[in-house]
């Protein structure tokens, strides 16, 4: 039986009504009791195959055989009777309900809480060797443990292929290691993962086989043992990328003079006496753990925390708190949540642009120059190489990268002169993020000052001058870029020993 | 513009660089001026239904005069609303608001005379619009519930101030004065000089402009061309334009609102702040100050409204303009507003107004039976915001499909399409 897939597509193909062709010939099998990973950059038609195989899409060519069987999935609840399991990137689960109705939120019967529920959670709790509180409400639960709640609502409904999109996006390290713990014990107990991950480093130590889609096709498919990283970016990208990526940051004169000064900067939503200094032509990376307080610090020094208490200066001058001001000194934020606070989703690419330094592009400070803010969208089209239509397009019709380089855009020829970037590289695909990583030692070789927060640290250490190492609010160490490695940033940020983490 | 970008512009059809004629195609697209469309259909209905019945004729200058009169109180209300509306916010209490400064109006006009009573009438509308304001943004309510609140306590304060009666307003100087404000016309001779000359003097101005910028002047040199010709036939059509005060109140608010909105910065910050609050303080905008602003314009035009009210009945009972705030939201609905923020056009709302108001005229003037009025009225509004909801979702894949570099599904961008374009 084992010889027989559990799930396999076979020349699977999708084209939409737009024209878009995401999917061509693409071929997928699933062993039962396997761990899969799905890799691609963004675009590549992952999240295609991903609905064609949770039932969302209807394939437009090729075949989907499920246990050996071909089979049409009309709808999800299709799929998901037959015994696939979909977790989306954003786990969707109806907050004001407790663990344990969600859980059997899909579950037949007339009543709201059967005591037999209770038994059938607590036996799936002893499967995955896991404790949470049945009767917590979801609202209040950490992602992780969300994460954890849609894991066993897959197990629930007696899953066979538990799909994961993304699983481990905005998981902790502590919360990633539990996801992955219960990954492989289910794996052992035979049900199948198809795990679609950015996370190269993830994919490689926790499944068996990997598929790597690039431009809609399989470009390549084998067991995991027999990729390293290298070949498997190789194998996404079509191009070596590392290189560029890893690309030694240019040394900064020790008299340059300091852009941003911080002084005991400290605020309720968790940054804690924080003080240091941003020379001209200086990368500072800040790197953290989540919830180590990494982002609170770029809001308080830029001003959008009102709550923040100390002092900032930008070329030595005080900055009033509050985003309006920081804009005025010609400090500029990139944020982290692209689409909830960087643009402005309504606005075509040339508004959106214009937004930040409006006033100067406009006749008297009040009547916009439209010619003159498309003018300046075209140039940061041209300098940036967004991908689009034209200045015309929404924003939200861009891929992730594209719209991120937009948001760049948007400070790029305002006088801005102290960058603060949260997680610039966010839901970008590999080709993207190089260019935006360009762009961060741009920034800093035209004599400007980059603060650049991220989660993967071997990111900061490519660009970055100097590291600053944040735990709980303070920052515990400081490191020359070229003097430390991603092994000793990873203790730090943990506290010293890197007591609970063996990642 | 330096040559390169211009051939840029001209590459891409940009905004700077988009021809005039394309923009007024954009204009014209149903999915943009439905309402306006809607509006002709609903009266070349019931002009052909009146003289079928052999009624008066429907569009004859008196009933034309009639409804833009009896459309514009709920229609500058309609302009204010949508500017809330596009702020991201939502007011219900703006009829409550009205009969207030009615009332206050009413009370004062004949210790105080008209122009101090009705300036104590706006002022306590603009308080009562900052209330909202500072509550709805400082404190962080839902706007929905807060005004809902104000809605009531307001509409107690009207009772408290009329002790539950009607007020009227006795003095015969004060009758005087408020008539004066409210009722009678104003007569513009020879409109279609005075419109084509204005024209030619914009176009000139705006070709000039674009001259100096490096654009192209071809835009203005249309529109002075288009009133020159305007101007040129005046002679020979004679036309003058006869409308009640009212209705001119709301051409000049309607009109100055849309141009801010459309032209200044104030305008294009304000849609920012509605559609994407936070991207919008990141880049260093005070949204607290643009959305507590439009509350405090819509408690100043409420109050506005209320004295004119107040000088059309010279009366206020205390439930007056009760329920009148739905009929203004209805009006900013069919006029394509979202009730999410971020999208709307005051011009439409007006359009809007006139509908509701075309609708209600022509059941009396075809004596077509008040009764069956409410389910048309609801139908209509709950139509157009289907025709609103599906268009815009066709214009998405649409976009989309224009899009040749977009490599990928609007499914993949990583943002729901529709969030944006519903319920609009």
């Amino acid at each position: 039986m084992v010889d027989t897939p559990l799930l396999s597509l076979e020349g699977v193909g999708k084209s939409f009504p737009n024209g878009t062709v995401a999917l061509r010939g693409a071929r997928l099998t699933v062993l039962p009791g396997s761990v899969h990973g799905l890799v691609g950059a963004n675009g590549a038609g992952k999240s295609t195959m991903i609905k064609i195989i949770a039932g969302a899409h209807a394939p437009t060519s090729g075949t989907v055989r499920w246990k050996g069987e071909e089979v049409v999935w009309r709808d999800p609840g299709a799929a998901r009777k037959a015994g696939v399991a979909t977790i989306m990137q954003h786990v969707p689960l109806a907050p004001t309900l407790t663990v344990l109705e969600n859980v059997f939120l899909g579950a037949p019967g007339p009543w709201r809480l059967p005591r037999a529920r209770r038994r059938e959670f607590d036996r799936l709790l002893r499967r995955v060797h896991y404790e949470i509180d049945p009767d917590a409400e979801v609202a209040d639960l950490a992602i992780g443990e969300r994460q954890m709640v849609a894991i066993l609502q897959a197990l629930a409904i007696g899953a066979n292929l538990v799909v994961m999109d993304e699983p481990t996006a905005s998981l902790a390290e502590g919360e990633r290691q539990v996801v992955f713990d219960v990954v492989r014990r289910l794996s052992a107990q035979g049900t199948a993962f198809l795990y679609v991950s950015h996370f190269l480093d993830e994919v490689l130590s926790l499944t068996d086989r990997v598929t790597v889609l690039r431009d809609g096709t399989v470009v390549e498919e084998g067991p995991t043992a027999a990729y390293d990283e290298d070949r498997l970016v190789q194998a996404i990208v079509g191009r070596d990328l590392l290189a560029a990526e890893r690309r030694a940051p240019a040394p900064v004169a020790a008299d340059a003079p300091v852009a941003l000064a911080v002084r005991n900067l400290s605020s309720p939503a968790g940054v804690r006496d924080v003080s240091f200094e941003v020379r001209r032509g200086e990368v500072v990376g800040i790197a953290g753990l989540l919830g180590s307080g990494r982002s609170e610090i770029l809001h308080a020094v830029y001003g959008a925390d009102s709550r923040a208490r100390g002092e900032v200066l930008v070329d030595g001058r005080p900055v009033r708190r509050g985003p309006r001001a920081a804009v005025a000194a010609g400090m500029a934020l990139v944020p982290e949540d692209r689409n909830a606070q960087g643009i402005v989703g309504a606005f075509p690419i040339w508004k959106n642009i214009s937004l930040p330094d409006l006033a100067s592009l406009s006749s008297a400070r009040a009547l916009p120059r439209e010619a003159a803010e498309a003018e300046r969208a075209e140039r940061a089209i041209r300098d940036l190489g967004i991908v689009c239509p034209g200045p015309e397009a929404l924003v939200t019709e861009l891929s992730g990268g594209n719209a991120q380089k937009v948001v760049f855009g948007k400070w790029l020829y305002g006088g801005a002169r102290v960058f603060m970037l949260d997680e610039p590289t966010a839901g970008v695909d590999v080709g993207a993020k190089a260019d935006i990583l360009d762009l961060v030692r741009r920034f800093a070789a035209e004599g400007g000052a980059v603060l650049v927060v991220s989660s993967e640290f071997e990111e900061i250490l490519a660009v970055a001058t100097r590291v600053l190492v944040v735990r709980e609010g303070r920052i515990v160490a400081e490191r020359p870029a070229h003097e430390t490695s991603e092994e000793e940033l990873l203790m730090l940020a943990n506290g010293f020993g890197g007591a609970h983490d063996a990642a | 513009m330096p040559p390169e970008s211009a051939r840029s512009g001209a590459r891409h059809k940009v905004a700077g660089g988009k021809t005039f004629g394309a923009r007024a195609a954009a204009a014209l697209r149903p999915g943009n001026a439905g309402v306006v469309y809607a509006l002709v259909l609903i009266v070349a209905v019931l002009t052909l239904l009146s003289s079928q019945m052999g009624r008066p004729s429907y569009l004859s200058p008196t009933n034309v005069i009639n409804i833009l009169d009896q459309s514009s109180l709920v229609a500058i209300l309609a302009v204010f609303t949508t500017v809330v509306l596009i702020s991201g916010n939502f007011d219900l209490s703006i009829a409550s608001v009205s009969a207030f400064g009615a009332a206050m109006a009413l009370s004062l006009v004949g210790s105080l005379g008209l122009p101090l009573a009705m300036a104590v009438a706006l002022a306590a509308g603009l308080v009562c619009g900052a209330v909202n304001g500072l509550i709805v943004q400082l404190v962080g309510i839902n706007a929905f519930i807060v005004t809902l609140g104000t809605m009531t306590a307001v509409r107690g304060l009207v009772l408290i101030l009329t002790d539950g009666r009607t007020i009227t307003a006795k003095d015969p100087e004060a009758q005087r004065a408020l008539i004066a404000l409210q009722s009678g016309y104003w007569t513009v001779p020879h409109i279609l000089a005075i419109l084509g000359v204005a024209a030619l003097v914009v176009g000139a101005a705006v070709a000039l402009l674009a001259r100096r910028t490096g654009g192209s002047p071809l835009k203005g040199a249309v529109i002075a061309a288009a009133g020159l010709v305007v101007a040129v036939l005046d002679p020979v059509l004679g036309f003058e334009l006869r409308l009640s005060k009212p209705t001119y109140y709301l051409i000049v608010i309607a009109g100055v609102t849309w141009a801010v909105l459309r032209y200044t910065v104030i305008g294009r910050r304000l849609y920012a702040v509605g559609s994407n609050a936070e991207a919008a303080r990141l880049s260093g905008i005070n949204v607290n100050r643009y959305r507590i602003g439009a509350f405090v314009l819509n408690g100043l035009g409420s109050g506005f409204v209320g004295v004119l009210f107040a000088a059309k009945l010279l009366a206020i009972n205390p439930t007056g303009l009760q329920g009148t705030e739905l009929t203004v939201l209805a009006a900013a609905i069919l006029g394509g507003t979202s009730l999410f923020g971020g999208f709307g056009s005051v011009l439409k709302s007006v359009v809007g107004a006139l509908i509701l108001f075309t609708l209600d005229n022509g059941f009396n003037v075809l004596n077509l039976g008040a009764n069956y009025q409410g389910v048309i009225v609801g139908t209509v509004v709950i139509v157009a915001a289907a025709i609103y909801t599906i268009a815009g979702r066709q214009r998405q894949v649409r976009r989309v499909r224009d899009s040749g570099a977009a490599p990928q599904s609007p499914e993949e961008s990583g943002v729901e399409p529709e969030r944006q374009e519903s319920l609009r």
